[in-house]
């Protein structure tokens, strides 16, 4: 709870909130900018090319060169498109996408038990726009609005590629949720509440998630952010060798910008979504005898663009390094491997939290819920070998049309 | 509700950029559209039906299946965060819980819910079987008539 708005809001407060909120917007789109051009720099370096090299120093104005071209570009409609939501589209898609970053913690002192409130002109106010009880949830619920753009996009243009790109997209982002969520309520087992500043202020002192679920709900979510984000390697969204765009082949315009817009944002929040679950948000070591300042914003703002940097490295290493799954194999890396895992992970834990608490032996429960866990496995696999014994296709061909004329 | 001011201030925010880099692109290129631009992106002739009439059955037991799950991770979320309360019965009852949901998991995949692609064993053709089937019993030629038909080509 952000104590800025716990009590009565006057003139200051609102004041205040108008400003976090005015930075956040113009922080996420220079964020924005600098992140298409590091993707397309470090793929070009990656490649051997050169990349962006003309429009400002080392080419840093090339996303804002882009976007001045895309507005003087003619905005069409497709005859066959259903008007209302195709218009619509592109704002359930961009609006989430702007608001998940208001509950990221970017700044603020946790070490020494502290919970990162700092004082802004005179207030007591925590370092991120916003901080509902339900943090995390928020995140969630936003990722699924999102789901909705990209549905509805394909599915007004009229037209056959996108239609197919969206609906591959909705399956994909669904079925990755799924594997997302089971790995964050590990993470909440360890924090115990769901505000991402409750959170955050659980990693404090180096007892950051990562290490602490023991890697493996870290490693799910990686995979599973990458699939929500529709990023290479699991781009089949957008496989431009079968389906030209994917789910916008038929915007052109801004509307195309507010979709490339949503997509490099959605990248850089839900890195930063990765580093407040997993690596302590703004967290790490502070020396107690450096001024205010330093303590409340400059370090921590340090700890948290370089944790996210990490991430922002890592996501278009992946693009440049990964060639695109093949959809089935998607499918079975989702559902048959990384949500069995994140919840038999989550039982696991769950199991030494609890035998903790009660006073049993922690190695025990450990071994027994480990014990379920991978006979649960193994039950797994026989079902997979049964369905790729049986033969669902198969016709008799008496039933064949016309078998035998 | 007040904590959730600054979403609602952004939300707003949000919306406006959207709309109103909407209405600049309109007045800085109004469309013009002609039936070549408007007409479906396509390779070759445009399609006579309409693309959202039907696609693969599959999407659809996916959507089902993610809503199972989807309340499972509902009911975690409320359980991590008073485990400790609950102590061992709470771990029992969300074994139990995880065990059954679990099962109808396995249900789902043996009876191949989440198989995706071609079937695994390429099945022999059935003209194979058939040898009355050929390109002349079943290929219906048009704009034959009057015309003197190949000796060994009447069907």
């Amino acid at each position: 709870m952000d104590p800025l708005l716990s009590g009565g809001i006057g003139l200051s407060e609102i004041l205040i909130v108008l400003l976090k909120v005015v930075v956040a917007f113009a922080g996420l789109m220079v964020g924005v900018m600098a992140m298409v051009w590091f993707e397309r720099k470090l793929v070009a370096d990656m490649q051997n090319r050169i990349g962006p090299n003309r429009a400002g120093p080392f080419g840093i104005l090339q996303t804002l060169a882009d976007g001045i071209k895309l507005f003087f570009k003619e905005d069409l409609q497709p005859e066959r498109s259903d008007p209302f939501v195709f218009k619509l589209a592109p704002y359930l898609a961009l609006v989430p996408a702007f608001l998940v970053f208001t509950v990221i913690p970017i700044a603020g002192n946790f070490s020494d038990g502290q919970d990162g409130v700092v004082t802004l002109f005179g207030h007591e106010t925590l370092m991120q726009v916003a901080d509902p009880q339900m943090g995390i949830l928020f995140v969630l619920a936003m990722s699924s609005v999102a789901v909705y753009g990209v549905m509805l996009a394909g599915w007004s243009s009229g037209s056959k590629y996108p239609l197919l790109g969206s609906v591959r997209a909705s399956a994909q982002m669904v079925s990755y949720e799924a594997a997302l969520g089971l790995s964050v309520a590990t993470v909440l087992l360890f924090a115990g509440t769901l505000s991402t500043n409750g959170i955050v202020a659980s990693q404090a002192g180096w007892r950051w998630n990562i290490w602490m679920t023991l890697l493996v709900p870290f490693v799910v979510f990686v995979i599973a952010a990458t699939a929500e984000l529709n990023r290479p390697p699991f781009d089949l969204v957008e496989a431009e060798q079968e389906l030209v765009g994917g789910f916008h082949t038929e915007y052109s315009s801004i509307r195309f910008a507010l979709f490339f817009l949503a997509e490099f944002m959605n990248t850089v929040t839900m890195s930063a979504v990765i580093v407040t679950l997993f690596l302590g948000g703004p967290s790490g070591p502070i020396p107690s005898g450096a001024p205010g300042w330093v303590q409340d914003f400059l370090l921590p703002l340090i700890y948290f663009f370089a944790k996210l940097l990490v991430f922002l490295f890592v996501f278009v290493w992946f693009r440049a390094t990964l060639p695109r799954f093949r959809y089935d194999q998607l499918m079975d890396l989702g559902w048959k491997f990384l949500i069995p895992l994140a919840l038999g992970w989550f039982l696991i834990l769950t199991a030494i939290k609890v035998a903790r608490d009660q006073g049993w032996n922690p190695v025990v429960a450990g071994a027994v819920a480990a014990l379920a866990v991978v006979v649960g496995g193994l039950l797994l696999r026989s079902s997979i070998r049964a369905a790729e014994d049986k033969d669902f296709d198969a016709v008799d061909p008496a039933d064949l049309d016309g078998a035998g004329a | 509700m007040g904590q959730y001011l600054p979403i609602f201030a952004l939300l707003v925010l949000a919306a406006l950029f959207a709309a109103i880099s909407f209405v600049a692109s309109r007045l800085l290129n109004p469309p013009r559209p002609t039936p070549a631009k408007v007409s479906p992106y396509e390779c070759g002739i445009v399609d006579q039906t309409e693309p959202p009439e039907r696609f693969p059955v599959r999407f659809f037991l996916i959507a089902m299946i993610f809503i199972v799950f989807d309340i499972e991770i509902i009911f975690f979320y409320p359980f991590t965060l008073v485990y400790a309360e609950l102590g061992g019965f709470g771990l029992v009852a969300i074994a139990i819980f995880s065990a059954a949901v679990f099962e109808s998991f396995l249900y789902l995949i043996s009876n191949g819910a989440l198989d995706w692609g071609p079937a695994k064993r390429l099945r022999r053709s059935r003209l194979a079987s058939m040898p009355a089937r050929t390109t002349r019993s079943t290929i219906r030629r048009v704009g034959t008539e009057g015309r003197e038909v190949p000796a060994g080509e009447a069907a």
